[in-house]
């Protein structure tokens, strides 16, 4: 009975082409909220490495906190759950959607409403932050490209706000 | 005709004529003129009428410290901006300005009378006289002093700009481009940093702008600051106030100077985070203190240079100066060389610098030292002035259309105290300088006190034989302040210079006393015979000079203003007609009318298909968070009032959160998926705060606790169906799910797919009937509700909002935390008492809830009502009487919390706090409203189906 069930996104599906940087929806994928005392620990759940330092990102998987990840992977990606162990596995796939950045104006369309200073955010860097009143995580994944994750309901305006002044 | 154009000099481009209106007259002047330069060169002396007196006022300055020249700008429908100063507006073809504060016109004001009435409007005049009766205030006093007394009109028409916004970050950010500023630059600029200069006139170069014999200088140090790429320049933007942690903000005006306005934002807020900041305000001239020193023509011999060096505009045919100070010799110099008429040098003190005699004398410039002005001939402009020597003999008159103003210098140390840096008093400068920062910052140039202006001395108010009670010597002409308004305040008992700034208003509003702080501390200092440093100084506040609005709204407006949060199935109910509200962020569907339908109608309809067949409501909008770890249930336990340690997986139960203080927060049904997992819900505005709440008590009370909390509010949809036919709809959708009564009963949850999603199906109800709440991936909620609609089309299914959700769930006596609380509540007094684990040895709030005045007879207490007459549906809100009869004002014991017209009773019902309500079931309480008392019954909640057997099946 899939078959019958679409998604649908919240913001439109066409990129804008802004003044020297493009803004579009990335496609969907699967989010993993991962929660434990150490990194190790969810090492061993998944199989693959977690990064130690907050604000950086390996394999998918970023450090946000002390005891926080997020990890990303393909659309329709299944983990275990951990039951039984000291950790934390929630998936959160649809809660975040991620609006891409792309171009020499990416990093000042990012500055227009969050307060980090991007010329001193390297390449690989994902932290957790504000843009305007709106959380957000942001993720360096070239030098004039980010990847913004963002929580659904706060997409179609963080779209809106990333156009305006794309468009500038 | 006074003012007029030099026929050489200045920065002005002769070959770009522009022509503009003032007033509905037409002026011509140069592209590089600012609007005051322009009308000067036109030979208008007069820009505007004063804020009290409605006095004639013409030009004092040449830049953001001017006072008097406040006008407004308009630029078609939306685009009027009142109160610019018209030294800093940059004249653009086509230029429609107007004067302010007058009426009919600026020669001839009728307020002007005030002027007439001067000595009965002494400092604190308003707070003296419009005391009594006070009904009079609202009514007569403020409306006719607000007409009276004011600057100018506010717009009345939506602004149709855009305003840009960014952050920026720099390791030195220098803020004024006059020579000190532009050295810093230069020199910082060969290092890598990342460096920002900022000026707020429309070129950079500062006091370097009106002299010729820098512009080479001047220019070459612009292309080098060009030519780096680690170096920003900023013109035409105002660094409007320093903020902790060297964050400065400022506004940069990018098309208010443009003809015609392009596409893109009118003006940018800067919000730049700065390792080091040198400020580079430079300082602004004080004028002097004598009588009639605010006729129009008298203006500070410095801006009389910047009109005539820098926009080659002459302030007067024969200009006379009134000096205390050096500086005010070397600019009659620079007009007399620059083919100014001077007919006179008056200097109040007896002896000066040899050098400067001899310079005069050499241009031929009569002088008399020891003399002071000691009254000025003209009201619409200067004509003449009156002389004297300081013991008040000898006065003689002295022809001409300007004075000139020279009383010394006064660092400009706005935004080093609003960086809460100290300051210093210099007795020889007679002013205070930044001596000690609070944040990386440095001043350098003028607004150090580091200058060559040459020497003077302080006067307060120069010397008149004249009574000083006639004298109209004003110290802020912005606020039209007095000489004598200052002693007034001093002798009525004011000490503090902070009292006398606020009882005379010297100092204060969008002038921020950039010409009239320092003349009137001095005057309170000779008042009060005290040093200056006894008295202090007022504080400085931003903004620096006024911003508009939209300038620090950014792009937060309109659309952008703040996120209006949708659900994946808020688009169907738009196209299906709902009618939304807002519920914190989230615009929810209120209700869905039909053809014809008022809401009540909808109301009761969307009620009735919820009892009799089957309803489908949207409640995605519900927090949700998902607790996770071995010691989840251990949390959940200390966390809510009942007990959750013995809930076995697959089951749900209704959870009730209080604070510390023993009152009601946030409630919500919550389901166990695992040992280790559980799905809580929490209301829709209580979401954040909820996860804050627990993550508070997790991180910092019991950090040992294994669990984890991540909010899951948005990854589901959630679709409710409810009613007697909502496992009919849902059998053909749901598959790996055991529907039954038996093996799916009432608070309970399963897991499986719907249509071939992954589902966590409830089975819970917040109606009273069978019902379902159904959690997908958030992007399936529309075309799942697509779906169902489909398959419930047979038993007519029906979209409700959360107006009938309210309707049902009040029917059943179930609260909403947030309406029928308010704080206050305490589960006792919700009756609740079934949700607090009597047996539990903790949770958060129990220890409140022993409290004596908490256990005590005769808390407010929620009930229902149900009223004699069973179609008065109550207000929600109104107050609560026991006895109708008693004098007003009467005793309150309660008020109505939730009422609604319920349909399937055929009657309103209501709910209510009332004083020890659980004590007075069956008894009467009255309800006093405009023309009529109503009269209800206080009644259990449970209004509908008690025993519950609707939902049980």
């Amino acid at each position: 009975m899939s078959e019958v069930l679409t998604r649908i996104d919240p913001m439109p599906a066409e990129p804008f082409a802004g003044r020297g940087v493009s803004v579009r929806q990335a496609p969907p994928m699967a989010r993993f909220s991962l929660r434990a005392r150490q990194a190790a620990d969810l090492e061993k759940l998944l199989g693959v490495s977690v990064p130690q330092k907050i604000g950086t990102m390996q394999t998918g998987v970023m450090c946000l906190g002390p005891d926080e990840w997020l990890m990303l992977a393909p659309h329709g990606t299944k983990i275990a759950d951990g039951a039984g162990l000291s950790l934390a596995v929630t998936e959160v796939s649809d809660r975040n959607v991620a609006i891409l950045l792309e171009g020499p104006r990416a990093a000042s369309v990012l500055a227009a409403g969050c307060a980090l200073d991007f010329d001193k955010f390297d390449v690989g860097r994902a932290t957790r932050t504000i843009f305007e009143t709106v959380e957000i995580i942001i993720v360096r994944e070239a030098a004039e490209r980010f990847h913004v994750e963002v929580w659904r309901s706060f997409a179609p305006w963080l779209w809106t706000a990333f156009v305006t002044v794309a468009a500038e | 005709m006074t003012g007029y154009r030099l026929p050489t000099g200045g920065r002005v481009n002769r070959a770009a004529p522009l022509t503009f209106r003032f007033d509905g007259a037409s002026f011509a002047g140069f592209e590089g003129d600012t609007l005051a330069s322009a009308l000067l060169a036109s030979g208008v002396q007069l820009f505007g009428r004063s804020f009290k007196y409605h006095r004639p006022r013409g030009l004092v300055g040449s830049g953001s410290e001017e006072p008097n020249a406040l006008v407004s700008v308009t630029r078609g429908p939306g685009r009027f901006t009142p109160n610019l100063r018209a030294t800093n507006i940059d004249l653009y073809q086509g230029m429609d300005a107007s004067s302010q504060n007058r009426w009919p016109s600026l020669k001839f004001d009728l307020g002007g009378i005030n002027d007439r009435l001067g000595m009965f409007f002494p400092a604190g005049f308003y707070n003296k006289t419009f005391m009594w009766p006070r009904s009079f205030w609202e009514k007569l006093y403020e409306p006719v002093i607000r007409r009276m007394a004011g600057l100018g009109q506010p717009p009345s028409e939506i602004d149709p700009d855009h305003y840009a916004a960014t952050y920026a970050h720099c390791d030195l950010l220098i803020i004024g481009a006059g020579p000190a500023g532009i050295d810093a630059a230069l020199e910082a600029a060969s290092t890598n940093q990342r460096i920002i200069l900022i000026d707020e006139q429309d070129e950079a170069g500062g006091g370097a702008l009106s002299d010729p014999s820098l512009w080479p200088w001047l220019e070459r140090s612009l292309k080098a600051l060009a030519a780096s790429p680690n170096v920003t320049v900023l013109t035409r933007t105002t660094a409007f106030g320093y903020f902790h942690d060297n964050f400065v903000g400022a506004v940069e005006r990018l098309t208010d100077h443009l003809a015609d306005l392009p596409e893109g934002p009118r003006e940018k807020l800067w919000r730049i985070r700065a390792t080091d900041v040198i400020l580079a305000q430079g300082a602004i001239e004080r004028p002097l203190v004598f009588d009639g020193n605010d006729t129009p023509g008298v203006m500070l011999a410095s801006a009389a240079k910047v009109f005539a060096l820098r926009y080659g505009v002459a302030v007067g045919e024969s200009v006379a100066l009134m000096a205390s100070h050096d500086s005010g010799w070397n600019d009659a110099f620079a007009l007399a060389g620059a083919g100014v008429s001077i007919a006179a040098i008056i200097d109040v003190r007896d002896a000066v610098d040899d050098a400067l005699l001899a310079k005069a004398s050499a241009l031929g410039i009569a002088v008399r030292l020891g003399h002071s002005v000691i009254g000025v001939r003209g009201r619409l402009g200067v004509k003449a002035i009156t002389v004297a020597r300081n013991d008040g003999s000898a006065a003689s008159d002295i022809t001409c259309d300007a004075v000139l103003m020279a009383g010394g210098w006064t660092p400009t140390v706005h935004l080093w105290s609003h960086s809460k840096g100290s300051l210093a008093w210099r007795d020889d400068l007679g002013a205070f300088v930044p001596d000690v920062p609070n944040e990386n910052v440095r001043c350098v140039g003028a607004c150090a006190g580091t200058w060559n202006f040459g020497a003077g001395v302080v006067v307060d108010v120069l010397p008149t034989p004249k009574d000083p009670a006639r004298l109209k010597a004003f110290v802020d002409f912005q606020n039209d302040v007095t000489a004598k308004d200052i002693k007034l305040a001093v002798r009525e008992g004011f000490r503090s210079i902070e009292h006398i700034k606020r009882y005379t208003t010297n100092g204060m509003a969008t002038d921020q006393g950039k010409t009239s702080n320092l003349n009137g501390l001095q005057i309170a200092s000779t008042a009060l015979n005290k040093p200056v440093t006894d008295i202090g100084l007022t504080t400085f506040r931003p903004p620096y000079t006024p911003q508009t609005f939209g300038a620090l709204a950014g792009h937060a407006k309109d659309a952008l203003f703040q996120p209006t949060r949708k659900t994946n199935i808020d688009s169907w109910a738009e196209e299906h007609g709902a009618v939304f509200e807002l519920v914190a962020q989230w615009r929810r569907a209120r209700y869905f009318p039909k053809a014809g339908e008022d809401m009540h109608a909808a109301v009761n309809r969307e009620c009735r298909m919820v009892r009799s067949s089957v309803g489908i409501f949207d409640a995605s909008t519900l927090g949700k968070i998902e607790v996770v770890g071995p010691d989840a249930a251990e949390f959940l336990n200390r966390m809510y009032t009942n007990p959750w340690k013995a809930l076995e997986p697959g089951r749900c139960r209704y959870g009730l959160l209080l604070k510390e203080d023993g009152f009601i927060t946030d409630d919500g049904v919550s389901a166990r998926l695992a040992p280790d997992r559980f799905h809580l819900t929490t209301t829709t505005g209580g979401a954040a705060r909820v996860l804050n709440m627990m993550e508070d008590y997790l991180q910092t009370e019991w950090p040992d606790l294994n669990v984890w909390l991540t909010s899951t509010s948005e990854h589901y949809a959630v679709i409710a169906l409810q009613g007697p036919n909502a496992r009919k709809v849902l059998e053909p959708l749901v598959e790996g799910i055991d529907l039954s009564a038996e093996a799916f009963p009432h608070m309970a949850i399963r897991e499986g797919t719907i249509c071939g999603i992954p589902t966590r199906l409830f089975r819970v109800s917040f109606t009273g009937e069978l019902g379902y709440e159904i959690n997908v991936p958030s992007a399936y909620g529309r075309s799942l509700w697509e779906r169902i609609m489909a398959e419930g089309a047979r038993y007519d299914i029906t979209p409700y909002g959360t107006e009938a959700m309210h309707v049902l769930r009040a029917e059943k006596g179930f609260i909403i935390v947030g309406q029928d609380t308010d704080g206050t509540v305490t589960p006792f007094d919700a009756g609740l008492d079934w949700a607090v684990g009597k047996k539990k040895p903790d949770f958060v709030g129990k220890r409140s809830l022993a409290r004596p005045d908490i256990v005590a007879p005769g808390r407010k207490q929620l009930v229902g009502l149900l009223t004699d007459d069973p179609n008065v549906v109550l207000e929600e809100g109104a107050q609560i009487v026991a006895d109708p009869n008693q004098p007003v004002p009467m005793k309150m014991i309660g008020h109505v919390t939730s009422s609604y017209w319920s349909e399937a009773l055929g009657r309103s019902i209501a709910m209510a706090l009332v004083d020890g309500g659980h004590s007075k079931m069956g008894q009467n309480i009255f309800i006093p409203m405009p023309g009529k008392t109503h009269v209800a019954k206080i009644s259990s909640m449970m209004f509908y189906d008690a025993e519950g057997a609707r939902l049980n099946v």
